[in-house]
C-alpha cells in the first residue's frame, strides 16, 4: 500500500516532465518539419519526374535523372567539391587551431574581446564581404598596390578569378565556424593535463598530438562537420571569385534550378548529395562508438 | 463554433489583419512588376505613382531563366514581366500570357517598325518592346593593340587569360555556331559536336564568367577583353571610349526584352496603363539617359542628343543585320551539359 | 637529493616565495605545510618545472635544474586534481610516461602491470578515468607518476578530494610505498594532521617563507614560532615574563597573574619576557590535587562535548584564560561540568616559547 502511494505521484510526475520536454521541443520539431523533412520529401519526389520544354515539373515517373547523376561529368564536379572543400577544411583548421588555442588561454577581458573579434565579421552581409576580397585581389586592387608600391613584384599578380582566389574565400568564410567549437573545447581543456603530459615526459610536441589534439578532438570535428558540408554545397564564392570558371557541385545544382530549369535532374543531385553525407556520417558515427566501446 | 477563449483571440486578429491588407489589396492600385535588376530608373517608377496614385512592387531578376523558373513556380501574382524575346516565345506557346488591349496603348506607334511583330510574337497580340541589345565584343584598346574584329580574334591565343564572357551557355554555343557557319538556332546533336572542339579551345583562354556585372572586371582591370552584353559595353564607352565595342564579323544577335502580362494578373489595368506610360517619348528617353540600351521606340530617339546615339553599342553603326534567338525546348539541355562538361574540363 | 637555495618567486608584485633554502635528503618524506596561499605549492611547482624562480638556485642530484623544461627532469608529480588523461584507459594512463621515455613494449607492459599490482588495481586496467571512484583515480595518478621511476616524487595535496575514511587510508598506504620504493617524496598539503602522520620531516610554510623545518615531534612539541604552535594542533599563547631563575627552570609569570615553570634551557638567555605556548591537552584537569611542576586551580566556564574529547574554557583564580582537551571518559567518570573549580597541573616540559612578547 505505502510502496503504491509512494511510486504513484512519482510516475505521473514523469509523464508530465515527458509532456513539458515535448512542448519545448515543439518548435524545434516544427521547424525541421516544415523546413527540412517537407523540402527534402519534396525534393525526392521532384527527383524521380521529368520536366517539359519550359522546365516546369511533370509528374512521371523516371529514373533518367539518378543515371544522369552518376555520368562521369558529375561524378568528376563532386570529386573537385570535395577537394576543394578538405583543403579548405585542412587550412582552416592550420589557421583556425593556434588562434583557438590562443584565444582560449588568455584571461577574461581579452579573452571575450578576441573572441568579439572572430564574431565581428557576421555583422556584415556576406555578399559585402566578398566584394571586399574582390577589391583587395583584383588586378588593380589593394594587395597589388601594396606589394607594387613596395617593390615586391613589378607587375601586378593575377590573383582574382583563380582558384587560389576560390580557396582564399571559402577559408574566409568558414573560419570563424572552425575557431568557435575548436575554442569551446580548448578552453575546457584543464591545463593540469598539459602540465601533466609535461611532467611525463612530452616535450611540446608530443604533448600537442598525445593530449591537447585528442582531448580538443570533439571541437575539431565539430568544426569539420560545420563547415566541409557547406563548404561542398557553396556557390557564390565559386561565382564571384572564381570567375564561375570551374563549376562546384554547388554551381551545378543552382544551375540546374534557375538556368538551367530542369528541377528534377537538380532535386536528384541533392538527393544523391544529401544520401552521401548521410551515409559517411553514419559510417564515421559507427566508427568512433567502435572505437570508444 | 466551440467558445474556445483562444479562437476569439483569433478571430480579432484576422480581422486586424484584413483591416490592415485591405488598403493593399484594392484592385488596381498596385502592379507587381517582376524585370531585370537595373532596367528601371527610380524616377521612372516615382513619376508614374505620382500621376496616377498606383504602387509598383519591383521585383528583380538576372537571367530570363531564372524569370521563368520563378514564374513557372507561382507564388507572387505578378501582373507584368519583362521577359527576353525568346522566353516571351516560349510563354505565348504556352499560353502564359494575356493578350494585351493595344486600343489602352496608342503609343505603340512610336515604336519603330522593325521592333514589331517579330518572330517572337508574330501577330503582335502578347508583348510590348522595351529595350533592345546585342551581344557583342568589347576591347580595352589602351592594353589590346592588334585589331579585334570578329570572334576568332576575340579567343585567339595571345589574349589567353585576359577575357570576360556573359555566363550563359547559349550565348557561348551562338558565338561558336557563327564561327562555324551555322545558324543560330540549329542546335542539333551534329552541330553541337562540331562546336565542341573549338570551345574547348575557347573556354581554356576564358578569365572569368559573370552575367550580372562583366563590366566590373573589365573596369578593374582584371581583363582586356570581354563578350557581353550591349547595354554593359554601352555604359563601358560612356565611361571611358577606350572600351570599344565590336559587331563580331561572323555574326551577331540581338535581343529584345519585352513587357508582357502573365495569366494570373489582378490588376491589368493599372498594367496596361503603367505600359502606356513606358511609350510615352519622354519617358522612354529618361530609361535611355540611365541604360543606354537600344531604344525601339521611334519617338523617343528624336530626343536623345548625338553623343547618345553615337554610342557604337547602343546604336552600331552601319546597319548590321542581326540574328534573334528562338526558344530551344528540349535541345536546351544539350547546350547546358556541354558547357557544363567543358567548364569540367579545364 | 634535493637542494633549494635562496629560491624568491614573484607574480608582478605579489611574492609568493620568499628567499627559501631547504634541503632533502635521499629516500625522505618531506612534506610542506601551510595555509592557501603561503607558498608550498609555487615552490612545488618550481620543482616539477612548472614555474621558474625570479632569484635563486635548484637542484636535484647535483644538477642545476632552476630553468630546465618540466620534461626533462627526473621528477614527476601527482596532481591535485590528479589530471588523468580521459581520453585514455588505466593502462594507457600509467604508460605515458614510458612511452615518452621510449621504453620498448615488452618491458613497458611488466612495468605497467607491476605499478597496476602495487597499487591493487588489477582489473581496472582497461577502463577509462571516469569509470573509476576517487580513490582508484587517486591510484591511477600517483601509479602513472612512480611507474618512470622518478628520482623524486612531488605530491600536491593528493588526498584532498578524498573524505575522511579514504583519506586515512591512503595516507598509510602512501607513506608504505614511500619505504617499499625508497623514493624521496616531496608532499604539500595544508592538513597539518596528515603531515603528522606521514612525514619524516615538515617544512611549515607562511607568507612565502619557511618557518620551521623538522620532524613531526620537533614541529609539534618545539614550536619555534607563534604561527607554527597556532597552525599545528592547537595552543594557548601566553605572554610570560621571567620572575626568578633556579638551575634548572625559570619562573614565569603570565597575563592574569598565573605562575608557570619552564626548563632554563628554553629561556633564551637575556630575554625577561617572551611568548609561550602550551597545548590544550597538556594541561592535567582533576578534580582532585594532582601533581606538577606548576599546579594552579581554575574554574569550569563552559564545556564543548566533541566526541573523544571534551573541551573546557578555564578561567584561573588570577584571571588567566586557558583552553584544556581531555579525554571525555575521564570527564564522565569525573563529571567535570562548567562551573565546577578544578585542579590544574602544567609539566615544564610542556612549554614552548614562540617568539618574543
Amino acid at each position: 500500500m505505502h510502496a503504491l502511494a509512494d511510486t504513484a505521484p512519482a510516475h505521473s510526475s514523469g509523464r508530465r516532465a515527458g509532456v513539458v520536454a515535448w512542448l519545448l521541443l515543439a518548435p524545434l520539431a516544427l521547424w525541421l518539419v516544415l523546413f527540412v523533412v517537407v523540402p527534402m520529401l519534396g525534393l525526392l519526389v521532384y527527383s524521380f519526374c521529368q520536366r517539359d520544354d519550359l522546365g516546369r515539373v511533370v509528374y512521371a515517373f523516371s529514373w533518367e535523372n539518378y543515371a544522369r547523376v552518376f555520368d562521369p561529368i558529375y561524378l568528376k564536379i563532386l570529386g573537385r567539391s570535395i577537394g576543394y572543400a578538405a583543403l579548405t577544411t585542412v587550412l582552416c583548421v592550420a589557421i583556425g587551431y593556434p588562434v583557438a588555442w590562443y584565444i582560449a588561454r588568455q584571461r577574461s577581458p581579452l579573452r571575450e574581446r578576441l573572441l568579439l573579434l572572430v564574431m565581428i565579421p557576421f555583422w556584415t552581409s556576406f555578399l559585402i564581404r566578398t566584394y571586399a576580397w574582390i577589391a583587395i585581389l583584383k588586378s588593380e586592387g589593394l594587395l597589388n598596390g601594396l606589394l607594387q608600391f613596395s617593390g615586391v613584384i613589378t607587375a601586378p599578380l593575377s590573383l582574382l578569378y583563380t582558384p587560389t582566389a576560390v580557396v582564399i574565400g571559402l577559408v574566409y568564410a568558414y573560419l570563424p565556424f572552425m575557431i568557435l567549437p575548436i575554442y569551446g573545447s580548448a578552453e575546457k581543456l584543464d591545463n593540469a593535463l598539459v602540465e601533466a603530459a609535461h611532467d611525463l615526459g612530452a616535450g611540446p610536441i608530443r604533448a600537442f598530438s598525445h593530449v591537447i589534439i585528442p582531448l580538443t578532438w570533439p571541437g575539431i570535428a565539430a568544426g569539420i562537420m560545420l563547415e566541409f558540408v557547406p563548404a561542398i554545397g557553396m556557390f557564390a564564392i565559386t561565382d564571384l571569385m572564381g570567375g564561375a570558371q570551374v563549376p562546384l557541385i554547388g554551381n551545378v545544382i543552382q544551375n540546374q534550378f534557375f538556368r538551367a530549369r530542369n528541377a528534377p535532374f537538380g532535386a536528384a543531385l541533392g538527393v544523391v548529395f544529401t544520401l552521401m553525407f548521410i551515409l559517411t556520417y553514419a559510417l564515421a558515427h559507427r566508427r568512433r562508438r567502435a572505437a570508444a566501446a | 463554433m466551440i467558445p474556445l477563449p483562444g479562437s476569439r483571440v483569433i478571430v480579432l486578429l484576422l480581422a486586424v489583419l484584413g483591416l490592415a491588407l485591405a488598403p493593399l489589396r484594392a484592385a488596381n492600385k498596385e502592379i507587381n512588376l517582376f524585370a531585370w535588376s537595373e532596367y528601371f530608373p527610380q524616377s521612372v517608377l516615382e513619376g508614374f505613382t505620382k500621376e496616377t496614385g498606383i504602387r509598383i512592387n519591383y521585383e528583380t531578376f538576372a537571367s530570363g531563366e531564372e524569370m521563368l523558373a520563378k514564374l513557372l513556380a507561382g507564388g507572387t501574382a505578378y501582373d507584368l514581366v519583362q521577359p527576353p524575346d525568346y522566353i516571351a516565345e516560349a510563354l505565348i506557346k504556352n499560353r502564359l500570357l494575356l493578350p494585351l488591349d493595344y486600343a489602352k496603348l496608342p503609343g505603340v506607334k512610336n515604336i519603330l517598325p522593325e521592333y514589331l511583330n517579330m518572330a517572337h510574337d508574330p501577330e503582335q497580340r502578347y508583348t510590348l518592346p522595351y529595350m533592345a541589345s546585342t551581344v557583342g565584343i568589347v576591347v580595352n584598346t589602351e592594353r589590346v593593340k592588334e585589331p579585334v574584329t570578329g570572334l576568332v580574334d576575340l579567343f585567339s591565343e595571345r589574349h589567353a587569360g585576359r577575357i570576360v564572357v556573359v555566363d550563359d551557355a547559349r550565348e557561348l554555343v551562338t558565338a561558336a555556331l557563327y564561327v562555324l557557319g551555322h545558324p543560330l538556332n540549329e542546335i542539333n546533336a551534329k552541330n553541337l559536336a562540331e562546336a565542341r572542339p573549338l570551345l574547348a579551345q575557347w573556354m581554356k583562354r576564358i578569365k572569368l564568367y559573370d552575367s550580372d556585372s562583366p563590366k566590373t572586371a573589365l573596369l578593374n582591370g582584371d581583363v582586356d577583353l570581354g563578350y557581353v552584353w550591349g547595354g554593359e559595353a554601352a555604359r563601358l564607352w560612356a565611361e571611358n571610349p577606350k572600351f570599344a565595342y565590336v559587331i563580331p564579323k561572323e555574326g551577331a544577335h540581338q535581343f529584345v526584352d519585352v513587357m508582357a502580362i502573365p495569366q494570373g494578373a489582378k490588376n491589368v489595368e493599372a498594367a496596361h496603363r503603367f505600359l502606356a506610360y513606358l511609350l510615352r517619348p519622354e519617358v522612354s528617353k529618361a530609361i535611355s539617359d540611365e541604360f543606354p540600351y537600344t531604344n525601339p521606340n521611334g519617338a523617343a530617339r528624336k530626343l536623345l542628343s548625338p553623343a547618345q546615339l553615337s554610342n557604337p553599342a547602343s546604336y552600331p553603326p552601319g546597319n548590321p543585320k542581326f540574328g534573334t534567338f528562338r526558344h530551344l525546348g528540349e535541345t536546351g539541355a544539350m547546350i547546358d551539359e556541354l558547357i557544363t562538361d567543358l567548364k569540367n574540363a579545364r | 637529493m634535493i637542494e633549494i637555495r635562496s629560491v624568491t618567486k614573484r607574480f608582478g608584485s605579489f611574492t609568493a616565495v620568499n628567499g627559501v633554502s631547504l634541503d632533502v635528503a635521499e629516500g625522505e618524506f618531506l612534506t610542506l605545510l601551510g595555509p592557501s596561499g603561503c607558498g608550498k605549492t609555487t615552490l612545488l611547482r618550481m620543482l616539477s618545472g612548472f614555474e621558474t624562480p625570479t632569484s635563486g638556485t635548484l637542484r636535484i642530484d647535483g644538477e642545476d635544474v632552476t630553468y630546465l623544461a618540466p620534461y626533462r627532469r627526473n621528477v614527476n608529480q601527482v596532481f591535485q586534481s590528479y589530471a588523468l588523461f580521459p581520453h585514455l584507459s588505466v593502462a594507457e594512463n600509467i604508460a605515458f610516461g614510458l612511452k615518452m621515455q621510449k621504453v620498448p613494449a615488452p618491458e613497458l607492459a611488466r612495468r605497467v602491470d607491476e605499478v597496476v599490482e602495487l597499487v591493487a588495481l588489477k582489473g581496472f586496467a582497461s577502463r577509462r578515468p571516469d569509470e573509476l571512484s576517487g580513490g582508484q583515480r587517486q591510484r591511477v595518478a600517483l601509479a602513472r607518476a612512480i611507474v618512470p621511476r622518478p628520482k623524486v616524487l612531488l605530491l600536491d595535496e593528493p588526498l584532498s578530494a578524498l573524505d575522511a575514511k579514504l583519506r586515512q587510508q591512503m595516507q598509510l598506504e602512501l607513506k608504505r610505498l614511500q619505504k617499499h620504493l625508497g623514493m624521496t617524496f616531496v608532499f604539500v598539503t595544508h592538513d597539518q594532521e596528515e603531515a603528522l602522520t606521514m612525514s619524516d620531516r615538515i617544512a611549515v610554510f607562511n607568507q612565502g617563507r619557511v618557518e620551521q623545518v623538522g620532524s613531526a615531534n620537533e614541529i609539534y612539541h618545539q614550536p619555534k614560532t607563534a604561527f607554527v604552535a597556532d597552525f599545528i594542533g592547537e595552543a594557548n599563547l601566553l605572554t610570560a615574563e621571567a620572575m626568578a631563575r633556579d638551575g634548572r627552570a625559570v619562573r614565569l609569570r603570565v597575563e592574569g597573574g598565573l605562575e608557570l615553570e619552564i626548563p632554563a634551557e628554553r629561556w633564551p638567555a637575556g630575554w625577561t619576557r617572551a611568548v609561550v605556548s602550551l597545548r590544550p591537552e597538556k594541561i592535567l584537569v582533576s578534580k582532585r590535587p594532582l601533581e606538577a611542576e606548576s599546579v594552579f586551580t581554575a574554574h569550569v566556564m563552559d564545556e564543548l562535548f566533541q566526541g573523544a574529547l571534551d573541551r573546557l574554557h578555564l578561567q584561573t583564580d588570577s584571571g588567566a584564560r586557558l583552553t584544556a582537551l581531555v579525554a571525555n571518559e575521564s570527564a564522565l567518570r569525573e563529571a567535570i561540568h562548567a562551573g565546577d573549580v578544578v585542579w590544574c597541573g602544567v609539566h615544564a616540559d610542556d612549554l614552548a616559547v614562540v617568539g618574543p612578547a
